[in-house]
């Protein structure tokens, strides 16, 4: 009895891997854009080794930034073909998983999930991006920390302050970090500023806000 | 007899099938989803974030086209497609004692959990929430 029961499992198995429709190459990309990059794209490539012809009811991705291509609406049995994910970067940073849901007419395998992984590199990691003090505070400096990622050196770093109601101080603190102490002429007046902070040879132009805000800030 | 060797067999591979979900959850625990985790605690239904009032900003982590389109009433747009550009327009908004309501699209989309992560980490601001179920949730709970 216990023969015929794994028997027929194992058959049933058999029977799904023989039909089996669309073969992928890889059902995971991982992508390494550069700084300058916009875009990251990834192939998924397949093949259909079953005897039908395999149709694409569905091709979803995620997210709104990124989009998906198939070459064709049905696959002949016998012919490749690929899925196009194009990952529009924009200004994320980090790691980035993005996935992307297709569903054929297969009943072996309706549905199948691409992930595409971007690794976005950080050129310079700003904490915090934003400073405030509360309207009346005592107009003292407070700082933010730049950190040079490793592949990326900066020797020195510019800072221009929007407004000049802020000022700007920069320090380097070795290793490849530098100290920006922000500070207020006043804090009696509603303002803000947009700080600009460029690394020397670099295009790239990151930003911090300094501002007074109508309530008591929070320590 | 028959019945019980059955029921033995199926519960066998009932178990093999747990087997790579198993190895996965050992050996994978730490890779990354495809959604960033976020704390219960900073979770919010839009019923609990209604009541909050005015004491509200409402963030719009969806692309330009989508809030275009509609969006909560006063929302502000906050994607990372346009993140140092928008940033600015939200932080004049922001004070301290005011929550930040952060949605996208639906349960699946992950934009408001990475929107809200930058809010924390970067300009490590308090107070910040997802929206539970993001905008469908929120034109369900309208009607």
């Amino acid at each position: 009895m216990k023969t015929h029961i794994f028997a027929f499992t194992l058959s049933i198995v058999l029977c799904l891997t023989a039909r089996a429709g669309l073969k992928w190459d890889q059902t995971a990309i991982e992508l390494h854009p550069t700084v300058t990059d916009k875009q990251a794209i990834g192939h998924f490539k397949y093949e259909n080794t079953g005897d039908k012809p395999v149709k694409f009811k569905s091709v979803k991705t995620s997210c709104g930034c990124t989009a998906a291509q198939t070459q064709k609406e049905e696959v002949p049995a016998g012919e490749k073909g690929e899925i196009t994910a194009t990952f529009n970067i924009g200004e994320r940073t980090g790691t980035q998983v993005k996935t992307v849901t297709v569903e054929t007419d297969d009943p072996a395998n309706v549905t199948t999930v691409l992930t595409l992984k971007a690794v976005i590199p950080q050129q310079l990691e700003i904490t915090p991006t934003f400073v405030f003090w509360g309207q009346g505070e005592a107009p003292k400096p407070k700082t933010i920390v730049v950190r040079a990622a490793k592949d990326f050196p900066v020797k020195h770093l510019k800072v221009t302050s929007s407004s000049p109601d802020f000022r700007a101080k920069v320090e380097e603190t070795g290793n490849g970090q530098f100290k920006i102490d922000v500070q207020p002429q006043e804090t009696n007046r509603l303002i803000a500023s947009t700080l600009t902070i460029q690394p020397e040879d670099s295009q790239k132009i990151f930003y911090a806000t300094a501002r007074i805000t109508n309530a008591r800030a929070v320590q | 007899m028959v019945k019980s060797s059955l029921v033995r067999q199926a519960l066998i591979l009932v178990a093999l099938a747990f087997v790579p979900g198993f190895v996965q959850a050992i050996f994978f625990w730490d890779k990354v989803s495809w959604r960033s985790p976020v704390p219960a605690s900073e979770m919010v239904t839009v019923t609990q974030a209604r009541a909050w009032g005015e004491n509200t900003i409402w963030v719009d982590a969806r692309p330009d086209n989508e809030f275009a389109r509609d969006h909560v009433p006063g929302a502000l747009p906050l994607n990372e497609d346009r993140w140092s550009e928008l940033l600015p327009q939200f932080l004049a908004a922001w004070s301290p004692e005011k929550k930040v309501v952060v949605y996208c699209s639906s349960e699946g989309c992950n934009a408001s959990r990475e929107v809200a992560h930058r809010l924390h980490k970067e300009a490590q601001l308090a107070n910040v929430f997802v929206l539970e179920g993001g905008w469908e949730e929120w034109l369900k709970e309208k009607r």
